[in-house]
């Protein structure tokens, strides 16, 4: 069977399966104005009460959480980098200099082999959104946030979150990507804290009304999901940290 | 796929044309007490973490109901969200391929493979590639393949099947990991203690992965909107698989494809919960096509049939496609939980495995899956796309029956004849009436003093042989309902009276 042959020959089973099936792209999004969405979209937390879930769920994790002030931030980051008694780290391009304190051997990754990041012992990155409600900090790997590869081999992850990146629900992540240029750094607006839920969801389900071609455009094409450090429970069901992964994951917390 | 596990050596015990029937295979599990230990051990763990998890969030049917909506309307118009993946994917960088079935699909990765001159492959645990048997092909055509999940990692090693689609080594304790590890790495005093296991596991691998230049993963979704992939993962030798290599291959069931890449947020809140009794898994990657400077330089997917479309065609069993492959539905499974995973004689195991694996097989094979459940439905309960496991199980157990009653030696088999007989005496009051009446007297002969019936001949000893039967009343419900016909007429009193005349 030649390759476009068994492409045809699958469509066209499941053209022969599908009888109800929409003519064209077009009326697929119609389709789609008859999802259910009545699950939470939109939290309801004052900002203050998803700042204190994300850091209580990022500890459930193991994950090391520390708050600080935004002018009190390279202060911060060095006490941290001192205290975890590594010295080489890596770090992403986009990294803001005065967060590469002094008194520890930088690599830049421009360009770096996996056998030099491997090398390091340790990784600092920003990051692109928390979702408070599952702990997890999710990357989009820009230039702050550093190629995939950066944040897997070193042991040891330093991640800088800001109080604003940080939303309630899932979904407020993904209305947050339909609603922005991708990974165009680090400030959002606050969503969530006012009105009702209710009010909340309707507004959210408005807010992601792109056509599919503008959505395709505007979504990140690397996402990396973030919920503790790596684990596995694969032997008994022991929850051991760090397979392959970090083990150890830092993470941040700026108010701002 | 039949006669393949022969020719590809081993792993026969998991190829349905293979195996022997269900309860069979049973047997041997249910002699080994370790291996139940093993079993509900880890079952209850996780069962008792879900519980709590999908106790905790209020909303948890509003996200069943729009997670099954999501797959089904992807499946309503999966010919085109496949079509716009493809095109997505191929523009940003990925090359497309479809496979009819599993043949196919293993030529077409052992070609890209030998491309890429490639003598050895890692791999992120895929239950796809074991459908196909992807791994004894590949070794028989002299590529090392090296699974990097840790619990696929025991089996390879040991030899061992995958006995649950998401802890697939759940049937392993400790010791025995040990053991295995300590075999085949070649260490000699390693300790049982899972901290230390995991630790080898991990200095095993991690020059495999600095070294190995191509990886083959599955899918957990396909989105339509981005031509993007999604994996889903706990240890991080998923990203490892994903970021390091030069070439990647994916292998994904074509039911895998999400139209848009909103759908993850239903998706994501309900995998992990119902995999893994986590809020969220540890990692999850998404990627679109190749990324220059990050991650592999070639990327292909090779979208699979097999048998789907198939289900696709049939209405009510078209939600099997549903499956997120969370194993809610065995972990809640109150057979699995005695049995195990092997004796399903499939890389899918438990309820799902019960109904997806007879129609992907096209019901040529692995006939007794249908009859492997009790229907008491906590599947369906469980299931976050809300699978109607029990209605699929008794719709497949019909097309059973009506393929074995095309057969012609079914007049020599007893239970057919038995159901022949009381199907022509069922439809007739004088017949079914004679009946009772020859039953009761041939009956009376077996009847003890106390009532009891204790042993019968024939087919009739195989009820008695474990427990006993009443004897039959003197008098039937229609004969007492004939006798007490006057006292039918008139208020409950009045009756009572007329009794009391009497
Ligand atoms: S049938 Fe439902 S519960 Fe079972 S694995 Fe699939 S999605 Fe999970």
């Amino acid at each position: 069977m030649s390759a476009s042959f068994s492409r045809e020959v699958v469509l066209d089973r499941i053209r022969r399966a599908t009888p109800g099936a929409a003519a064209s792209g077009a009326a697929l999004a119609e389709a789609y104005g008859a999802q259910p969405q009545n699950y939470i979209r939109c939290g309801a937390m004052s900002a203050g009460e998803r700042v204190e879930l994300m850091m209580q769920r990022l500890r459930e994790y193991d994950a090391e959480v520390v708050e600080c002030a935004a002018e009190e931030l390279a202060r911060t980051i060095a006490t941290q980098l001192a205290a975890s008694g590594r010295w080489r780290f890596v770090a992403p391009p986009g990294l803001p200099s005065e967060w590469l304190a002094a008194g520890f051997d930088w690599r830049i990754d421009e360009g770096l082999t996996a056998a030099e990041i491997e090398g390091a012992e340790g990784v600092v990155t920003a990051a692109f959104c928390g979702v408070a409600d599952s702990g997890t900090i999710v990357l989009h790997h820009s230039a702050s946030e550093g190629r995939r590869v950066l944040t897997l081999l070193p042991d040891w992850h330093l991640c800088i979150l800001r109080a604003s990146q940080v939303v309630e629900t899932l979904p407020e992540y993904f209305s947050r990507c339909a609603a922005r240029e991708q990974g165009s750094g680090v400030r959002d607006q606050e969503s969530g804290n006012e009105g009702t839920r209710e009010q909340g969801n309707e507004k959210m389900g408005t807010e992601g009304r792109w056509t599919r071609e503008e959505r395709t455009k505007r979504l990140p094409s690397l996402v990396t999901w973030i919920s503790g450090p790596s684990a596995t429970a694969d032997i008994e069901m022991t929850r051991i940290k760090g397979v392959h992964g970090p083990r150890f994951l830092h993470v941040i917390l700026v108010k701002d | 796929m039949s006669a393949a596990g022969e020719q590809l050596g081993g792993r026969a015990i998991l190829d349905p044309a293979l195996a022997p029937p269900f309860p069979v295979a049973a047997l041997a599990v249910l002699r080994d007490p370790q291996l139940r230990k093993n079993v509900a051990h880890a079952i209850d763990v996780i069962q008792g973490k879900r519980a709590r998890l999908v106790a905790e969030k209020p909303d948890w049917q509003a996200l069943r109901a729009a997670a099954s909506w999501i797959k089904d309307e992807a499946l309503r118009n999966l010919g085109l969200y496949l079509e716009e993946f493809e095109a997505r994917c191929t523009a940003a960088g990925g090359v497309v391929h479809w496979a009819a079935d599993a043949a196919e699909a293993r030529r077409i990765i052992l070609d890209l493979l030998r491309e890429e001159k490639a003598s050895e492959v890692i791999k992120i645990k895929t239950m796809t590639s074991a459908e196909i048997q992807l791994n004894p092909f590949l070794e028989a055509a002299g590529i090392g393949v090296y699974e990097t999940d840790l619990a696929e990692i025991i089996l390879q090693l040991g030899e061992g099947e995958p006995s649950h689609i998401v802890v697939p080594a759940l049937h392993v304790n400790r010791s025995q990991v040990r053991e295995i590890f300590a075999r085949r790495m070649g260490i000699r005093d390693l300790p049982d203690d899972p901290q230390a296991l995991t630790a080898a596991a991990r200095q095993y691998l991690r020059g495999k992965f600095l070294r190995v230049p191509t990886a083959i993963s599955g899918a957990n979704f396909l989105i339509a909107e981005t031509g993007s992939v999604a994996v889903v993962e706990s240890e991080g030798n998923g990203r490892m698989c994903l970021t390091l290599p030069r070439t990647l291959i994916t292998l994904a069931g074509i039911e895998k494809v999400l139209p848009r890449f909103q759908d993850l947020e239903v998706m994501l809140q309900v995998l992990a919960r119902s995999a893994t009794g986590e809020r969220m898994n540890p990692y999850t990657s998404l990627w679109s096509g190749v990324t220059a400077g990050d991650g592999p330089e070639r990327f292909h997917v090779v979208l699979l049939d097999n048998g789907r479309t198939g289900i696709l065609a049939r209405e009510r069993e078209r939600q099997t496609l549903r499956c997120i492959r969370c194993a809610a539905c065995m972990n809640a499974c109150p057979v699995y939980r005695q049995t195990g995973g092997h004796a399903y004689g499939s890389v899918y195991p438990g309820p799902i495995g019960a109904i997806l694996t007879p129609q992907l097989e096209q019901l040529r094979h692995s006939q007794s899956l249908p009859y492997a459940s009790s229907l008491c439905g906590a599947c369906f309960e469980v299931c976050p796309v809300k699978i109607n496991i029990p209605e699929v199980l008794i719709d497949l157990r019909a097309q059973v029956t009506d393929r074995q009653r095309r057969r012609a030696g079914r007049f020599f088999d007893p239970l057919y004849l038995g159901l022949r007989a009381a199907n022509l005496i069922f439809a007739r009051a004088w017949l079914f009436h004679g009946a009772q009446w020859m039953g009761r007297m041939g009956l009376r002969l077996f009847t003890r003093k106390d009532g009891w019936i204790h042993a019968l001949p024939g087919v009739g000893g195989k009820w008695t042989e474990t427990r006993d039967l009443r004897g039959l009343p003197q008098q039937t419900f229609h004969e007492w309902w004939a006798a007490r016909k006057t006292g039918t007429e008139g208020t409950r009193e009045q009756g009572n009276k007329r009794a009391e005349a009497k």
